[in-house]
């Protein structure tokens, strides 16, 4: 076999040319096919898809480009185009999620709300103003033993009482603040011995923060217009948090005063605190902000 | 728009590469865009949602003020880049918890007064 020194240099080329040919497989590097198979898997995810906001552009964006000009990068320049891609693959992802669950929450809030007033017209007794004075009896106090025969007495000067549909008497300012619960559907509240407690749960602010979610401004809003219609009335502000969350506590009454103040109620009117004592076991669920509003 | 601009910078990254060193200029940019999503990232409460991002985000900071110091600008601008994405992505990580925390407590409410009323709470 006649084999010449060029032919020799000319196989040795070709050998080496097809043998590096075959260790650069086609297409882009795995880390970019990995990141491909990420995107198309955002791409197949409805709650993305349909909440996916300029994010998801970009990432799109910048794995196409890094896709393209892999294979001509340098090792360097391909890691830090891989790095920046992957994160911006996952802020797509994270955005999306964080719009998903934003849109969710609004609809469970109305349809708690919903509930809320469902749970009003069930449980609701309608109020009336006792048109005629009631006679009544009331025991003196213990101070005036020495004239027990005047310790029962007949009192006809009694305020005037109003009357619910179950018969039940009761005070006038505690009626008037039933008759301003009525004005608050939707709203968690109920009448105890402070007055007529209006309940902010912990989930109507952003987690750990005193800022208040769209809902509890909706709420406040409907609150204030009942509380302008009633200038006799006081109100005190008490949340409740635990130990540790005291001066998120103070920050979320200030929220809430601050908020009633700018549609319209006096300060004066508004007294606001953290309550000293942690609400039940103190936990985050148990976290909530009273409003409390009672007759002068 | 940052996360265009971290687009925008992904892909010069990808086309040019470090080939063009970046000078003091696009070094100090940087930095300071960095140190604002860094700061913007803690005040979001990166600590609680996303401590690996957070952390990944204060790393590279730090990396990209000792690049700095050394007046290092590629160096500078390449890891200051990457504690402004990093930065980003706490974010979006942060509001995407809160965001479930929120939502999950809601939805604990409305099924308890779903259970309290008749036929749960439908007409």
């Amino acid at each position: 076999m006649n084999l010449r020194p060029h032919h020799l240099l000319v196989s040795s080329a070709l050998a080496l040319a097809i043998s590096s040919c075959a260790t650069v497989p086609p297409g882009p590097p795995p880390e970019v096919v990995r990141l491909q198979t990420q995107l198309d898997r955002l791409h197949a995810d409805p709650r993305i898809v349909d909440n996916a906001g300029p994010e998801l552009n970009n990432a799109d964006a910048a794995v196409d480009t890094l896709a393209r000009n892999a294979r001509s990068l340098d090792p360097a320049s391909l890691q830090q185009g891989v790095y920046i891609a992957d994160r911006l693959v996952q802020i797509a992802e994270a955005s999306a999620l964080a719009r998903y669950e934003e849109r969710r929450g609004t609809q469970l809030g109305i349809e708690r709300e919903q509930l809320l007033a469902a749970n009003d017209r069930a449980t609701r007794v309608i109020v009336a103003t006792e048109p005629t004075r009631v006679v009544t009896t009331r025991t003196e106090p213990t101070r005036v033993v020495t004239t027990t025969t005047e310790q029962a007495r007949v009192v006809t000067s009694e305020p005037p009482r109003v009357v619910r549909t179950t018969g039940e008497l009761m005070p006038l300012g505690r009626a008037e603040l039933l008759a301003l619960q009525e004005q608050l559907p939707g709203m968690e509240s109920r009448l105890d011995v402070r007055g007529l407690v209006v309940r902010f749960g912990d989930f109507q602010f952003e987690p750990n923060r005193a800022t208040l979610m769209p809902a509890a401004e909706r709420s406040l809003d409907t609150l204030a217009n009942a509380l302008r219609a009633q200038p006799d009335t006081r109100v005190s502000i008490e949340t409740y948090t635990g130990i540790n969350d005291a001066s998120l506590g103070v920050e979320r009454a200030r929220a809430v005063s601050d908020y009633l103040d700018a549609r319209g109620i006096d300060p004066s009117r508004i007294d606001a605190r953290a309550a000293p004592v942690p609400a039940g076991s103190g936990i985050v669920a148990d976290r909530h902000v009273d409003v409390v509003i009672r007759r002068n | 728009m940052r996360t265009a601009h971290i687009f925008l910078m992904a892909a010069a990254f990808a086309v040019s590469a470090t080939a063009s060193a970046a000078d003091r200029r696009d070094a100090e940019l940087e930095l300071s865009q960095a140190l604002t999503a860094v700061q913007t990232a803690e005040r979001e409460d990166g600590a609680r949602y996303a401590p690996a991002d957070l952390n990944e985000a204060q790393a590279m900071l730090v990396t990209a003020q000792r690049a700095f110091d050394a007046r290092a600008w590629t160096d500078t601008a390449i890891y200051a880049e990457r504690a402004k994405v990093s930065g980003d992505l706490t974010v979006a990580r942060s509001r995407q918890h809160r965001a479930e925390f929120a939502t999950a407590e809601i939805e604990r409410s409305v099924d308890a007064l779903r259970v309290r009323l008749p036929n749960g709470g439908t007409p």
